[in-house]
């Protein structure tokens, strides 16, 4: 059975339906998830801190190294070496559903590209997608194609920038060697195993090279973030807000010269992708040799969920009716996973099971008496929440900060009532296990593997395989993510391809004519991902104007708050289970590395700010673009 | 001597685009074969990679920057143009800024400090800046910004195309903030 905690079943046909004799399905304590991980109570941490000397606060405000405004509060027990509260705190509130409320809808796709300064364009394209469900229009074949390689280019400047710019300083010389000096001295002696492929002879030496600044693959990332830039401006017009994504399709001009020049950047990126996942290798591996206790950091149980990305152009028709049909063809495959087994593909269940919270959020709830619920079902007559996206009202409601009540600007997104995580991770494993993919001759889907068949560049053409890791923590997600730059680029190249084969054909149209229409009320989703994983935007309109948006992006998931039900969001979890692993034992010394890399092994991405006046009062008078984020 | 003129700025943030207006109002006047007059308002990676770009010979021997920095010790509209000292701030600080940068920042600091750190910036750089006022969604000026407007212009200008104008400015540097990592509580 799919669900576990919502009172969802399904008939023999595979329709969901509300269990019978359930009086109140959605309410707290129908539906209660399963013991797990929970927090300590704040009056038992405040105790604590009371009577342990050796018990502290560490407040990292702001966290360093990721996309955005991240706080993070976490109270450390420094003689038993391990974290006891944590806490993550979206810090600045961003309103781009405020923004929404009563435009036309094709506004969206340019306003809600402003919520990230990485991936404008994934949320211009989820905002398309959800406008063309809602309208009915469908992108003809090539515009499906190029969509696809946009977006994919769009994830290779996203990847090296996490992989060498965030996350890697933190496995570099510079940091490694002074907070522990016995695992570097074991570094300068630890041979890599896949010198051959990236150059490094030692462990050491690929250290040194991941030191900020100077470090050769730190400004190699930065090379290669403008190599994907290049590439994706030839379709998009502009980086990182596109000028070229329209509902139905796209409005750029493909022509034999643009995939040409296309194909020289593209192209770059088959020797890099083979780096940049062997070196991830022989980081994990080294750690993992040293002491094993790193398979802890940043460990929670493998609870994820994605919304697959990179329609088959023969398969995608922008309706909610054969979205299960469309997005179990898709490039990267949909689902939810739960303790590491893949429970459902269908975007339909992956929608119904989705809910939001608000009991630690600067925002009100907009359900209970005297509220009305919108949609009682999906467009296909599955049962929806009260909490679901499609009946949330964004209420934002600014206040003091309290462990107890409210801390963050994030919502807390659950499915099936569960902390789940969103990254490219978990589109690797959506796709190795549930064998769904097109065919290729260049990613084969073994069910429990993917193995991606690297073309010849400079290096030999070389297979690559990411096997559905055993322990679910910071060094599988940076090294899943390494792996995904290789997924990625054969998926950029299958889609070059298939456009080349259109083009030989006489095919260029990209776009689909459409009209907003100016009566009734219309529903749309849109179904994307980020680089960093899972994005859904729901879309109501009424007579032609946004009476409802709601974006959730995969930083609202990973950095959400504990839940009603005391269940940490996975930032927390995460830390909590996170062993203090520096070797000194002076807390004056002592840089939270350990902590840090399990927040940013998330590749947090933050909200951006805006000016919104709330019935409370200016809430930040702060704006910058950048940072997609939380939802709110 | 070649120069580069442009705005660090956000469009439609009222004073705060003053960066952008400046160099929209200047695209339109006849340059010298010398002087361009291009947006900088992008990523900041972006931009030291398109400086490091032009031939030895095409190297800019001087930079003219303008944007809006609250320094709060002057008057809205209030302009201050120096040379800048090149100071940078710690590696740690300088890391914080790539960061911001790749992730979507555009910041005057951030662009001169990441340009200057990795070679990308002639010695010769000038900025200018001018208080703000309005911090609010919008293509309108406040009433002081907007009445400095023209002269700021034409100080920039003059600070492109006239080498004793630029020579008799005073050094200067930039707002710089640290942040912390984190703090025990």
């Amino acid at each position: 059975m799919c669900f576990k905690n919502l009172p969802v079943e399904f008939d023999a046909s595979g329709k969901p339906f509300l269990r019978n004799g359930v009086g109140d399905p959605y309410a707290t304590a129908t539906a209660t998830p399963p013991e797990g991980p929970r927090q300590l109570t704040s009056d038992k941490i405040e105790d604590l801190l009371k009577r342990n000397g050796h018990i502290k606060n560490v407040d990292y405000d702001p966290v360093t190294r990721v996309a955005g405004a991240l706080a993070f509060h976490t109270v450390a027990d420094f003689e038993n070496r391990k974290i006891i509260e944590a806490r993550s705190v979206a810090t600045l509130f961003r309103g781009y559903e405020v923004i929404m409320i009563g435009r036309d809808p094709r506004d969206a796709i340019y306003i809600t590209s402003r919520a990230c300064g990485v991936c404008g364009g994934v949320h211009s394209t989820c905002s398309a997608l959800a406008i063309e469900m809602a309208i009915g229009c469908c992108p003809p074949p090539l515009g499906v194609l190029i969509r696809n390689l946009a977006l994919a280019l769009e994830f290779l400047y996203d990847h090296p920038l996490h992989l060498h710019l965030l996350a890697g300083p933190d496995y570099s010389q510079v940091i490694v060697e002074p907070t522990n000096p016995s695992l570097y001295a074991r570094a300068t002696t630890t041979e890599a195993h896949h010198t051959a492929i990236h150059g490094y002879r030692t462990i050491a030496d690929l250290m040194t090279d991941l030191n900020p600044l100077t470090g050769k693959l730190y400004l190699e990332a930065l090379h290669m973030t403008r190599v994907a830039r290049e590439a994706y401006v030839l379709i998009c017009g502009k980086y990182p807000h596109p000028q070229t994504i329209v509902p139905g399709g796209m409005s750029s001009t493909i022509n034999l010269t643009v995939m040409n020049e296309m194909f020289v950047r593209l192209s770059q990126f088959f020797d890099y992708s083979k780096k940049l996942a062997l070196i991830w290798d022989d980081i994990t591996t080294f750690f993992y040799e040293a002491n094993p206790e790193y398979k802890k950091v940043g460990a929670r149980r493998a609870n994820m969920i994605d919304t697959g990305i990179f329609d088959h152009p023969d398969a995608y028709d922008a309706t909610y009716e054969n979205c299960n049909e469309w997005g179990n063809r898709r490039w990267a495959t949909p689902g939810a996973i739960v303790d590491g087994k893949l429970v459902t593909t269908d975007l339909k269940t992956i929608n119904i099971g989705l809910e939001e919270f608000v009991e630690h959020s600067y925002y009100e709830d907009w359900t209970g008496e005297g509220q009305q619920q919108h949609f009682a079902t999906d467009p296909s007559g599955n049962p929806l929440s009260p909490y679901h996206p499609w009946n949330k009202v964004t209420r934002p409601r600014p206040q003091g900060q309290n462990w107890k009540e409210k801390y963050t600007w994030d919502t807390t997104p659950r499915w099936d009532r569960q902390a789940m995580e969103g990254g490219a991770y978990a589109r690797l494993w959506n796709s190795a296990v549930a064998q769904k993919m097109p065919d290729s001759p260049f990613i084969e889907s073994t069910g429990h593997s993917l193995k991606l068949r690297m073309p010849a560049g400079a290096l030999p053409e070389t297979e690559l395989e990411w096997h559905v890791p055993e322990v679910w923590n910071a060094f599988e997600r940076n090294r899943a993510r390494a792996y995904c730059m290789a997924f990625t680029t054969l998926i950029a190249f299958e889609q070059w391809r298939g456009a080349m084969e259109r083009l030989k054909d006489g095919d260029t149209k990209t776009s689909t004519k459409f009209e907003i229409p100016k009566r009734g009320t219309q529903q749309g989703v849109g179904f994307w991902g980020a680089g960093r994983g899972y994005l859904t935007h729901h879309l109501t309109l009424d007579r032609g104007a946004v009476s409802n948006y709601q974006i959730v992006t995969p930083s609202s998931w990973n950095a959400s708050p504990t839940d009603r039900w005391g269940q940490p969001g996975p930032y927390e979890e995460a830390v909590l289970n996170t062993p203090l692993l520096e070797e000194s034992n002076d807390p004056a010394k002592f840089r939270g590395l350990d902590v840090l890399r399990a927040i940013r092994s998330f590749d947090p991405c933050m909200p951006c700010t805006t000016h919104i006046q709330s019935e409370g009062g200016l809430i930040t008078r702060e704006v910058n673009t950048c940072a997609c984020g939380l939802d709110d | 001597m070649r120069v580069l003129v442009g705005g660090v700025a956000y469009p439609d943030l009222c004073d705060y685009s003053i960066g952008i207006e400046v160099q929209e109002r200047l695209s339109g006047r006849d340059a010298p074969a010398n002087v361009v007059v291009e947006d900088l308002s992008y990523n900041p990676i972006a931009i030291i990679q398109r400086l490091q770009d032009e031939q030895p010979e095409t190297r800019f021997d001087r930079i003219v920057v303008i944007s809006a920095v609250k320094r709060g010790d002057g008057p809205a509209g209030t302009v201050r143009a120096y040379r800048w000292d090149g100071g940078l701030p710690a590696d740690e600080e300088i890391q914080r800024m790539v960061t911001d940068a790749v992730t979507g920042i555009i910041a005057l600091e951030n662009t001169l400090v990441i340009a200057r750190y990795f070679k990308a910036l002639p010695d010769d750089v000038v900025v200018v800046e001018v208080e703000p006022e309005t911090h609010e969604f919008g293509a309108a000026l406040s009433s002081e910004v907007a009445a400095a407007f023209d002269d700021i212009c034409d100080l920039v200008w003059s600070l492109a195309t006239d080498d004793r104008a630029s020579d008799q400015l005073p050094m200067g540097s930039l707002v710089l903030t640290a942040v912390p990592a984190f703090r025990f509580g």
